[in-house]
């Protein structure tokens, strides 16, 4: 490759710095902000702990101990219901993706192949999810589902399906066949070969996946506040909430989004690789 | 990846009876969700757009009830009743401030996020040392919660306590000591509480946290375009403005309208961080589609009108859609899409 002259190594590095400034920085501005003291936090911007203001760790203590059961309430519900779903699209979403791969399907009425049926599916990820609200909303309440983990659980899964077929039907595309061939030919079944053979090797994809489906029903908002009230609440809309008590008290927002945000974003950056391929395997064909 | 191919695939009536069953088992439980969770509810929501189902129950199921009829609030097969919701529709000006609103996001929010991110992955694709560190933490507002984003957004746009309201007064002070421009510069800007500014807030907020994926993709797609195509333009002498004119950005075209798809279908549907910001304010100003049919149905408690909203809304996405995907059908070659 010819040497880069020494003028676009600069902005290179100019570009670098100055937009991980902008990344970084709103995220030090909530860290810092969990730390101030009211008045500290409302008044004129401080920006360095220890010389601009004294911080202090009573919203992290009212938080974590004082409030616990509520903080550790919306915790559990996210934790439980982002697991849950996650699990079901992997499972299903696995599933269908090996089918769209390995079989051909016709369906003769709408004479639809695979790769109409892959998109009918793609495009469900699409539709605005406030057509679908209103109905849920009326059968939630007709099943009891309204105000529950499972409720959720049913609402997110549906969600990540789509993205979790598209991928995994590409990841298995991409695997070559030959394994279960010459499995097939030593006489094992063909549903031998899959979970033999097939899944050990789609690691990588179920685990970009479990992630990506996870980040997305962490993150949720809009079901997550139309179909529930009290006991099922996740960390988005009880987050959100935190603006009609008293004011907004930006110490105490500050120190919840970090707790919802901090665990999320280690997870993904541990596994960054994994999404990075399930991202790019999805919009490449997407 | 082309479609994987071998002796086991399986036409329409081969394979043992073993792979006929697991064919219809895998694919089966998804398409059945799909179904139940999608396709139905669309459905139904197309029947209560007819009605004027509200919380608590329909006026009008209640008046067929008490005169000893069906009840369902289904406003009948006469077009001038069953259509009232859409009617209304078309005569709701909050309801067109919030269509145009969301237009603004999505043009403003996908034109920024498409340049931005482009920038972004054409640096990313040179080699520098830290490379894969600066990739991982310009990821980061990815995996954000757009609540949290919005609450950010807030603090650091406050225009008095923020910090860029902050950095902005400090500017006013230096640049009134520079004898040309003078002492009458206002740097103060109101970020959330006028109207054109607001929304161009918003659109800031919500590209902060998705340019990063834009810039992802992009940088994947650069990174598939083989090296040699590269080195034949250097040996032709092109400068690297022109490698990026006629190589990188045709090349990239086909994955670039597919993004922009996404990304616009994605930013349609914007609401949490405008709900946490200004909820919508100042009046209704920045209030988005999705965020007026969350109000119809949960503040107003008027199901029947909000379904009405979504199936417009609906009609709208695959329009738009579709439109777009001719348009870029036309300017891409079919085997490049």
């Amino acid at each position: 490759m010819k040497r880069r002259s020494r003028r676009s190594t600069l902005l290179i590095y100019f570009v670098v710095i100055f937009w991980s400034f902008i990344v970084l920085f709103p995220y030090y501005w909530l860290a810092t902000t969990s730390f101030k003291k009211p008045l500290d936090a409302t008044r004129f911007p401080k920006y360095v702990p220890f010389y601009d203001f004294q911080p202090t760790t009573e919203h992290w203590d009212y938080i974590l101990t004082q409030r616990w059961d509520k903080t550790s309430g919306s915790f559990r519900n996210s934790l439980i219901i982002a697991s849950g779903s996650t699990f079901l699209a992997v499972l299903l979403g696995s599933m269908a993706g090996y089918g769209l791969s390995r079989f051909k399907y016709y369906w003769k009425r709408l004479r639809w192949r695979n790769d109409n049926i892959a998109f009918w599916i793609i495009s469900q990820r699409f539709l605005p999810p406030a057509v679908f609200i209103i109905p849920f909303m009326i059968a939630y309440v007709d099943l009891g589902l309204i105000d529950t983990h499972a409720g959720l659980i049913i609402a997110y899964t549906m969600f990540n399906i789509p993205f979790a077929v598209w991928i995994m039907r590409d990841f298995f595309n991409g695997l070559p066949t030959d394994l279960e061939d010459s499995a097939r030919v030593d006489g094992a079944t063909r549903w031998k070969a899959f979970y033999r053979i097939v899944l050990p090797l789609s690691a990588p994809g179920l685990v970009s996946v479990a992630i990506l489906s996870f980040i997305f029903s962490w993150n949720e908002y809009l079901y997550s506040l139309m179909l529930t009230n009290a006991e099922a609440v996740t960390l988005p809309p009880f987050i959100a909430a935190q603006n009609t008590q008293r004011g907004v008290e930006w110490w105490y927002i500050s120190a919840l989004a970090m707790l919802a945000i901090v665990p999320v974003i280690l997870f993904g950056l541990a596994l960054e690789r994994f999404i990075t391929r399930g991202l790019v395997a999805g919009a490449l064909k997407g | 990846m082309a479609q994987a191919s071998s002796d086991l695939t399986i036409e329409e009536g081969q394979g043992t009876r073993d792979d006929r069953i697991m064919k219809r088992v895998f694919l089966s439980p998804t398409v059945f969700v799909l179904l139940a969770l999608s396709i139905f509810p669309l459905l139904w929501s197309l029947g209560i757009s007819f009605t004027d189902i509200q919380r608590g129950g329909s006026t009008t199921a209640r008046v067929e009830e008490a005169t000893g009829e069906t009840g369902t609030g289904f406003l009948g097969l006469d077009w001038s009743l069953s259509a009232r919701n859409y009617d209304r529709l078309l005569h709701d000006s909050r309801l067109w401030i919030a269509a145009r609103n969301t237009f603004i996001y999505v043009f403003l929010g996908v034109t920024i996020q498409y340049v931005i991110g482009l920038l972004l992955a054409l640096v990313l694709n040179q080699q520098f040392r830290m490379r894969s560190l600066v990739r991982v933490i310009f990821l980061i507002p990815m995996m954000t919660t757009p609540v949290v984003v919005g609450y950010t957004g807030r603090m650091m746009f406050d225009s008095f306590k923020g910090p860029i309201a902050d950095l902005l007064r400090h500017a006013e002070v230096w640049w009134a000591q520079v004898p040309v421009i003078g002492s009458d510069i206002n740097l103060y800007v109101p970020w959330m509480t006028e109207t054109k500014w607001a929304r161009f807030t918003m659109v800031l907020m919500d590209s902060w946290q998705w340019i990063p994926f834009m810039m992802l993709i992009l940088l994947a797609g650069m990174q598939a375009i083989p090296d040699d195509v590269y080195e034949a333009a250097r040996v032709d002498g092109a400068s690297s403005f022109q490698i990026f004119r006629r190589i990188t950005f045709p090349m990239l075209l086909p994955l670039s309208a597919t993004v922009i798809l996404i990304r616009g279908l994605e930013i349609f549907k914007i609401i949490d961080v405008i709900v946490v910001t200004t909820g919508g304010g100042p009046g209704s100003a920045t209030e988005s589609l999705t965020m007026y049919i969350y109000k119809t149905a949960l503040t107003f408690g008027n199901y029947g009108y909000a379904a009405a909203i979504s199936f417009a809304l609906l009609v709208l996405v695959v329009i738009f859609s579709t439109l777009f995907l001719g348009l870029i059908r036309r300017f891409i070659p079919r085997d490049q899409y």
